[in-house]
């Protein structure tokens, strides 16, 4: 499902103890708290191996949202939005993320730019229900998802890298 | 619920800060990758890196851990075990490897291996310390133990001889080293073993039972016998038939020969084959070098022998004598070798052109051989007079007289002829030469009859037909057969064994045969000469009558005949030309022969071969007329003979006369006269029916007939009607009776040819017998038919 190094890291993320969704008044808010610490954990390991690969912001309720992530290729960086909320019936279900750019280019997605995720994702995050949070979200369901779907892409030619120039400009 | 929604506030602020705080500067793998490869390809860098990808490393650090990992092992590490120690490429540890093995002089790259010395030194001490435990290590055996190549192996040890191993290597096979008490317990078996020896032995047979090294025991072998250790040599140098022979046996051996050689006076190679020699001849040569030996083929003989066979040849050459050499010689000596020890005797005594060998070993000198012929010189002057005398035809030219004389030869002594001859004086002086018809006549019921009493007479007239034929076919004139020269010299040459008796013979017989010739052309010049003219002219008066009877004679005979049917005419007809006209042709011929010197004493036996001979040579204007007369005896009739013998007798000068009936008359009584002679004579029923039968035919018709046997029952036949019934009852009664006799003879005769059953040969006597008993008991009666009746026509006469 995932390399060795993914695997590494997803061990280092924090397990969540909180089994609320957005529902869930009372718990919401510790389970948000928990989804934060997770990510910032996660987000911190991902620097310090010099595997920063997304950015991530929520809207103030903590139930929709919304970033970046990148993918690079052949020492290229191919940078794609990404969007999803979160279930009513979280984290019992999975969010389903979307990455609206790549919207009928690969048959591994739903309509609106979800991506379909892997036979395994699910029934380990099924398993795992509710430890599993956001964190683990980005890196056992994008991460992979996007290093096997972008190169791809790239291949067929339905990824161009036209975004050099607007990236050299932002630097 | 407020705080905690702070909190979370305050957390995604964290989170935030914490995605946008900067991320380590740190090279990641995969960097550090592209810049070392990339520093590696622009040659700023001398690194290799590991097979796994993950280490890089210095050459300089390769060769260093080659080195500890040699040390490490030992001294002795395989480069694939390196490369897997050290986890670079193959290609690298194998450079740096040789390169070590270059740079450094104790360091030895062997089969893939890295050696160094004190590796080789630890193994050369094991290798001594095995070969102290062994004595004796073969490198070969080294090599399976260590997996290092043999070259390698002993090159490393011969270095190392003598200081770290104790022992030495085989300077003839470098395959093995031994230590020197291996050596000298070897040496010392050796010698012992060696000492011991008494006869030749093999040195394989040694090495395989008492295991000795091979390579170890020649030399050591060959240092023994050298120095004088060993007493004996070594034959057949170095290889398996090497054999070891002590000198004790050799001088046994030598006095053994010296005095079979001293005793005898000759040597037998295969006697010192079985002794050991194995190439006696070079032995005995270098033995014997100062003795003159003769060397023969399968033996050598020694000057004594030698003087002795010259002597006994010299002695028998002088004397004019033969001498059997066999017994001087050793009877171990091949015909072969006996043959070049009488040459060589001959040569040396130099009678090689007076005496000649015989039988392989029997030396007769030239003048005994001479004398022999001698012995037939008198038996021959004989011969050829006899010769001379029966056959003049003899020189009427080379093959001629070769093959006439083959015939007189056959003919002369065979029996038979001898007889006829004699039988045939006798009818003439008995009947007057008028009456030779008749004589004839008997003569070939005689012969027809000895042909078919028994087989042994026909064998024998059969014998002188084919033997003739052979005898034609050799070119020279025999003088007599091998055997009977053989038989000859037996007599006169005493003690002397049969087999040289044929071979002299057989020497002797064509000299004897060609001198023979010689005596015959002198014999035959000088006698044919002797004949005078007075002789000539009474013998002409007496031919003029001979052929005048004849030729009345064969006139009756011939109106005899017309009394017959034609097929039985012609049958008679033939034979009277068979007879009687040829008795007249030929004493014709033989006259015109005697004027050319060919003539024969007794004319009858000349032949037709002979006749057409001496026709050949005869002059042109007789030739013609003879010839026609000779072509005419084959023919049918008697008229056209007599027609050709008119003209020829005119040719020839002679009268003939025809006889008137006073002369007939006496002519036919004469003829019966003889006849019935020559019936009281005989006892042979065959012959008596004949005779009856031609007589009571003269009788009935008053002509006279010459008729072979088998027109008998014609005879008969006429006969009917002129005779009384009984008469011809008896006749046809005895005629049966001798048909039957003759056709059980022929049967008896067929019988043992095909060894028949005895029961029917019984049978057949039984039959035989009793017709012979009628015949016996009828035949005085039929002879009385002519006897009686003689005095009838005598007295009508």
């Amino acid at each position: 499902m995932a390399d060795e190094a993914t695997r590494q890291a997803v061990s280092q993320i924090p397990l969540l103890k909180t089994h609320a969704g957005p529902r869930d008044r009372a718990l919401w808010p510790q389970r948000l708290k928990e989804e934060y610490q997770a990510l910032i954990r996660f987000v911190e390991q991902n620097k310090g191996a010099d595997n920063d690969w997304f950015r991530l912001e929520s809207n103030a309720d903590g139930t929709r949202w919304t970033g970046t992530c990148w993918f690079i290729h052949e020492l290229l960086r191919y940078e794609f939005r990404l969007e999803f909320d979160i279930p009513v019936t979280y984290p019992v279900t999975a969010p389903e993320v979307a990455v609206p750019e790549l919207d009928g280019k690969t048959a591994k997605m739903y309509r609106g730019g979800k991506i379909c995720l892997t036979d395994h994702f699910a029934p380990l995050w099924a398993r795992n229900a509710p430890r599993f949070g956001l964190a683990h979200l980005m890196a056992l369901g994008l991460g992979p998802w996007l290093a096997v779907e972008v190169p791809d892409l790239i291949s067929k030619g339905l990824v161009v890298h036209k975004e050099q120039q607007r990236d050299a400009a932002a630097e | 619920m407020a705080a905690d929604w702070e909190e979370i506030r305050r957390l995604a602020a964290d989170f935030q800060r914490a995605q946008f705080t900067d991320t380590v500067q740190r090279l990641s793998e995969r960097n550090c990758i592209e810049i070392i490869s990339k520093l590696v390809q622009d040659k700023k860098l001398d690194v290799l890196h590991t097979l796994d990808g993950k280490e890089y490393i210095t050459p300089a650090q390769i060769s260093r851990e080659i080195r500890d990992e040699l040390y490490v092992h030992g001294g002795r590490i395989n480069i694939v075990d390196l490369q897997q120690i050290i986890n670079v490429d193959w290609v690298h540890v194998e450079n740096r490897a040789s390169d070590i093995a270059k740079s450094d002089k104790g360091v030895q790259l062997v089969l893939g291996q890295l050696i160094d010395d004190t590796y080789l030194d630890r193994l050369a001490e094991e290798v001594n310390d095995k070969l102290q435990e062994a004595g004796l290590i073969s490198i070969a055996e080294l090599c399976k133990n260590y997996d290092l190549p043999g070259d390698f192996l002993s090159e490393e040890l011969s270095k190392r001889l003598g200081k770290l191993i104790q022992g030495e290597m085989d300077q003839y096979n470098r395959g093995v080293i031994f230590t020197p008490a291996f050596v000298a317990r070897h040496k010392a078996r050796i010698r012992g073993l060696f000492s011991a020896i008494t006869r030749p032995t093999p040195v394989s047979s040694m090495i395989g039972a008492f295991g000795f090294q091979e390579h170890l025991l020649y030399s050591v072998l060959e240092e023994l016998v050298n120095t004088g250790r060993l007493k004996g040599s070594v034959v057949g140098g170095r290889q398996d038939k090497a054999v070891y022979i002590p000198d004790i046996y050799a001088k046994t051996q030598n006095t053994w020969v010296d005095s079979f050689l001293k005793q005898n006076g000759y040597l037998e190679f295969d006697a010192l084959v079985r002794l050991g020699i194995p190439d006696p001849s070079s032995y005995i040569k270098k033995r014997f070098k100062s003795n003159k030996l003769l060397f023969l083929r399968a033996a050598c003989v020694g000057q004594a022998l030698v003087d002795q066979v010259e002597a006994s040849v010299e002695e028998a050459v002088n004397s004019d004598t033969w001498t059997d050499i066999q017994p001087i010689l050793p009877s171990c000596l091949s015909m072969e070798d006996v043959g070049i020890l009488i040459n060589q005797a001959m040569r040396n005594t130099n009678v090689q052109s007076s005496a000649r060998v015989l039988g392989g070993t029997v030396v007769v000198s030239e003048k005994f051989i001479s004398n022999c012929l001698s012995v037939f010189d008198e038996a021959m002057q004989q011969k050829a007079q006899k010769e001379v005398k029966n056959n003049p035809v003899f020189l009427i030219s080379e093959d001629d007289m070769k093959q006439a004389s083959m015939l007189t030869e056959s003919l002369a002594p065979s029996k038979k002829e001898k007889r006829e001859a004699e039988r045939r004086k006798k009818a003439s002086e008995g009947s007057g030469s008028v009456k030779s018809g008749g004589g004839g006549n008997a003569r070939e019921i005689r012969i027809r009859k000895t042909k078919k009493k028994g087989r042994k007479d026909e064998d024998s007239d059969e014998d002188t037909g084919p033997s003739q034929q052979n005898r034609s076919k050799q070119t020279e004139a025999l003088f007599m057969a091998q055997k009977e020269i053989a038989a000859v010299l037996e007599e006169r040459v005493t003690d002397c064994p049969e087999e040289i008796l044929s071979e002299l013979a057989e020497h002797l017989l064509r000299p004897l045969s060609k001198a023979y010739q010689e005596v015959l052309r002198t014999v035959f010049m000088s006698s044919t000469s002797s004949p005078s003219g007075a002789n000539k002219k009474k013998s002409m008066k007496d031919l003029q009558e001979e052929i005048t009877n004849l030729y009345n004679n064969i006139r009756l005979f011939e109106k005899g005949t017309k009394f017959f049917s034609d097929e039985t005419q012609v049958h008679i007809s033939k034979h009277v030309l068979k007879t009687l006209c040829t008795d007249v042709t030929n004493i014709l011929v033989n006259f015109l022969a005697a004027d050319l010197m060919m003539s024969v004493e007794n004319p009858s036996t000349i032949s037709n071969e002979v006749r057409l001979k001496i026709l050949g040579k005869l002059s042109e204007d007789t030739k013609g007329p003879l010839m026609k007369l000779h072509n005419c005896l084959n023919g049918k009739t008697i008229e056209d003979f007599l027609t050709n013998i008119e003209t020829c007798a005119e040719v020839c000068g002679f009268m003939l006369k025809k006889g008137d009936k006073k002369k007939e008359r006496q002519a036919l009584f004469l003829h019966r006269q003889a006849l019935t002679e020559q019936l009281k004579d005989t006892e042979d029923p065959a012959l008596v029916l004949h005779l009856t039968s031609v007589l009571l035919f003269q009788a009935s018709t008053h002509c006279m007939l010459h008729a072979p046997g088998r027109c008998v029952p014609q005879i008969i036949g006429t006969l009917t009607g002129r005779i009384p019934t009984e008469q011809q009852q008896l006749l046809s009664a005895y005629q049966s009776l001798v048909v039957k006799q003759l056709v059980s003879q022929s049967q008896s005769r067929k019988q043992e040819e095909a060894q028949g059953e005895a029961d029917k040969a019984e049978e057949q006597d039984e039959e035989a017998g009793s017709v012979r008993t009628q015949l016996m008991g009828l035949t005085p009666q039929v002879k009385d038919l002519v006897l009686s009746q003689k005095k009838t026509p005598g007295t009508e006469d």
